[in-house]
C-alpha cells in the first residue's frame, strides 16, 4: 500500500468508529456524547474525521434534550473550530465540501450556541446545480450532503430539494439496485425529511432493508437520524 | 372502457421521428436479412429445444404484427407484413399448431402462439376446433405457477375468441404490476415479469388506457429509475422492453439520450445484442442471431411504440 493509500485507509477507521459512536448516541444508548470523546483530541486525524462528518459530528446534541456530557460543549467547538480551520472550502462554491464546511458551522451555531462565538463565516454554496443536474448526479451529490439532513439546519436547502423530491426518490432506487449502500442510506435520509415521498416507494421498509444489507457506520448514522430525527424507517 | 392506439394517420411530428424510424427500419432489415434463422426444423414438435425454434418464431410474428399495424410509416408496415406472412408460412399457415397441441394438450405456448398470428387475422379452423376443446377442459383451468404467464394465457384466450379460463382481474392483482411492490426490489428476472404484465394487459400497447391511472402513476414514477440502472449495465433488451412500456403511460416522456445509448449499442449492421457489447468478430452466424434476434426486435417494437405514444406536449390538461 502506498503512503497516501494507508493514510486514507487509517482516515476512514477513524471515521468509521466515530459514526458508529454518533449512530450509538442517536439511538439514545452509551454515555452522554461528547465529540471528544468519540474522537481523541490528540489524534492528528481527528479534525480530518470532523470535517468530513460535517454536521454529524454535532447530531447527537439535536436530540430532544440532548445536552450532550456535562461540560463537553466547549472542548467539542474547539475541536471543531480546529477543523474548519485546517480543512476551509476549496475553490469550487458548489463543492459538496463547501456545502459541508458550511453545514458544519451551521450546526455549531444550532447546536452549541453558547459556543460559537469565532466561527468562521459560513460560506454560501452555489445551488443551481440543485435543479439542472439529470437526477442520477443529483442523487448521487445530494446523498453526499445527507449529513445536513438535520432538525432545524439547511431549510432553505431542504425546500429546494422538495421541488426534486421524485428525481430523489428514483436516485434510491437506482442505489438500492446497485447496492451503493452509503448512497441509498444518504437519499434515504433526505427523503424521511421531504415531505412529499411517494408512499410507493416504500421508504421504511426500505431505510430498514438498507440497514439488514449494509454494515457501513456512516449508513447507519443516516438511518438512525432518518429514524430518531424524521420517524422514518421504524 | 378502452381506447385503442391510434390508427396509422400518416407520419407525424414527433422530436424522435428520425432516430426512432431509423432504428425500427434498421431493424427490420435486420430481421428479413436473417430470416432464413427462424425456420423450424424438422423436428420443431418433438425434440428441438422450443426456445431456440418456437420462441423466436413466436416473437416474430407478434412483434412484426404489432409494427404491421401501428407504425405511421406505410413502407415500414408493408416491411413487418412481409416479415409476419414468412413466420406465418413457417408455421405452416397454423398446421403446426394443431401438431403441437396434439402433441402436448396441456401446454400453453402452442395457444399463446396461434393467438398471436389469430390477432393479425391469421386463422385456421382446425386449430380453434382443437383449442376450444382442450381450453374448455377443467384441467385447463388450474391456476399456473406464474401469474405474468396467466395474463398471457388469458391475452391469447381473448384473441382467439375463446372464454377466459380465468378472472383477468384476479390474475393480475397478484403480478408485479397488480402488487406495485417497493421499486427497489425489483431485479431482472422481475423486471421481464413486469414489462410483460403490462404488454399482456394492453395486447402489447395497443390498448395503453387499460393501465389503471394507478399502475400508470407507478411506472410513471418508477419507469426512469429502472431504465437508468439497466441502461447502466448495458442490459439493451431489457432497457428495449421498459422503453416500449414507457410508451404505454399518457404523457408519455421521449427520452432521447436512452434511444441514442441504444442506437450507439447496435452492431455495424443494425442488430442489437441482448447485453454488453456485440458479439466479437468470427462468432457464427447462428449465434449472432441468438444474442442479438430478440432484442433487436424489441428495438423495432418498442420504436413503434414510442412513435405512436402520447406524447407529454400533446397530453390533455
Amino acid at each position: 500500500m502506498t503512503e497516501q493509500a494507508q493514510g486514507a485507509a487509517a482516515l476512514n477507521a477513524v471515521i468509521a468508529d466515530a459514526a458508529s459512536g454518533i449512530a450509538l448516541a442517536l439511538r439514545g444508548e452509551g454515555d452522554p456524547y461528547a465529540l471528544t470523546r468519540t474522537l481523541p483530541q490528540e489524534d492528528a486525524l481527528s479534525p480530518a474525521a470532523v470535517r468530513v462528518l460535517g454536521a454529524d459530528a454535532l447530531a447527537p446534541y439535536a436530540l430532544d434534550g440532548g445536552r450532550g456530557a456535562d461540560g463537553a460543549g466547549s472542548a467539542d467547538a474547539a475541536m471543531v473550530r480546529q477543523a474548519l480551520t485546517a480543512f476551509p472550502p476549496g475553490d469550487d462554491p458548489a463543492a459538496v465540501s463547501t456545502w459541508s464546511y458550511r453545514g458544519l458551522v451551521e450546526a455549531t451555531r444550532a447546536l452549541l450556541p453558547a459556543h460559537a462565538a469565532q466561527l468562521p463565516p459560513a460560506p454560501d454554496p452555489a445551488d443551481d446545480w440543485l435543479d439542472t443536474e439529470p437526477w442520477p448526479r443529483l442523487s448521487h451529490r445530494v446523498s453526499q450532503l445527507a449529513s445536513l439532513a438535520l432538525p432545524g439546519l439547511a431549510g432553505a436547502l431542504t425546500d429546494r430539494l422538495s421541488g426534486r423530491t421524485e428525481d430523489l426518490a428514483r436516485g434510491f432506487v437506482r442505489a438500492v439496485r446497485r447496492r451503493d449502500w452509503q448512497q441509498a442510506a444518504g437519499l434515504g435520509r433526505w427523503l424521511a425529511r421531504l415531505p412529499q415521498t411517494p408512499p410507493s416507494l416504500g421508504l421504511d421498509s426500505g431505510l430498514r432493508f438498507v440497514q439488514q444489507m449494509s454494515g457501513d457506520p456512516r449508513a447507519a448514522v443516516h438511518l438512525t437520524a432518518a429514524r430518531t430525527f424524521f420517524g422514518r424507517g421504524r | 372502457m378502452t381506447t385503442a392506439r391510434a390508427a396509422p394517420a400518416g407520419p407525424r411530428a414527433h422530436p424522435g421521428a428520425d432516430l426512432l424510424d431509423t432504428l425500427v427500419a434498421e431493424g427490420l432489415d435486420w430481421v428479413e436479412r436473417h430470416r432464413a434463422h427462424f425456420r423450424l426444423p424438422p423436428d420443431v414438435a418433438t425434440t428441438a429445444d422450443p426456445n431456440l425454434t418456437l420462441k423466436p418464431l413466436g416473437e416474430l410474428a407478434e412483434l412484426s404484427a404489432l409494427i404491421a399495424e401501428l407504425h405511421p410509416r406505410p413502407e415500414l408496415r408493408a416491411r413487418a407484413r412481409r416479415l409476419l406472412a414468412h413466420a406465418w408460412q413457417e408455421a405452416r399457415q397454423g398446421e403446426l399448431f394443431a401438431e403441437l397441441v396434439r402433441g402436448e394438450p396441456q401446454a400453453t405456448y402452442p395457444v399463446e402462439l396461434y393467438g398471436s398470428f389469430a390477432r393479425a387475422g391469421l386463422r385456421d379452423a382446425a386449430v380453434e376446433e382443437l383449442v376450444r376443446t382442450t381450453t374448455g377442459l377443467r384441467g385447463w383451468q388450474l391456476a399456473r405457477e406464474d401469474h405474468t404467464r396467466t395474463l398471457a394465457v388469458l391475452n391469447a384466450e381473448a384473441r382467439i375468441g375463446l372464454p377466459h379460463h380465468t378472472d383477468f382481474g384476479a390474475a393480475l392483482a397478484h403480478t408485479w404490476l397488480g402488487r406495485r411492490p417497493e421499486p427497489w426490489f425489483l431485479e431482472c428476472r422481475t423486471a421481464y415479469g413486469l414489462t410483460h404484465d403490462v404488454f399482456h394487459l394492453t395486447d402489447w400497447g395497443r390498448a395503453p388506457s387499460r393501465l389503471s391511472p394507478a399502475a400508470a402513476e407507478y411506472l410513471r414514477l418508477w419507469l426512469p429509475a429502472w431504465l437508468g440502472s439497466w441502461l447502466e449495465e448495458r442490459l439493451w433488451d431489457l432497457a428495449g422492453e421498459l422503453l416500449a412500456v414507457a410508451a404505454c403511460l399518457p404523457g408519455a416522456v421521449f427520452d432521447a439520450a436512452a434511444w441514442q445509448r441504444l442506437a450507439a449499442a447496435r452492431t455495424a449492421d443494425g442488430a442489437l445484442p441482448e447485453r454488453d457489447d456485440p458479439p466479437p468478430p468470427g462468432t457464427g452466424a447462428a449465434e449472432c442471431f441468438t444474442a442479438c434476434y430478440h432484442s433487436t426486435l424489441v428495438l423495432a417494437f418498442a420504436g413503434t411504440l414510442a412513435r405512436t405514444a402520447t406524447l407529454d406536449s400533446e397530453a390533455p390538461g
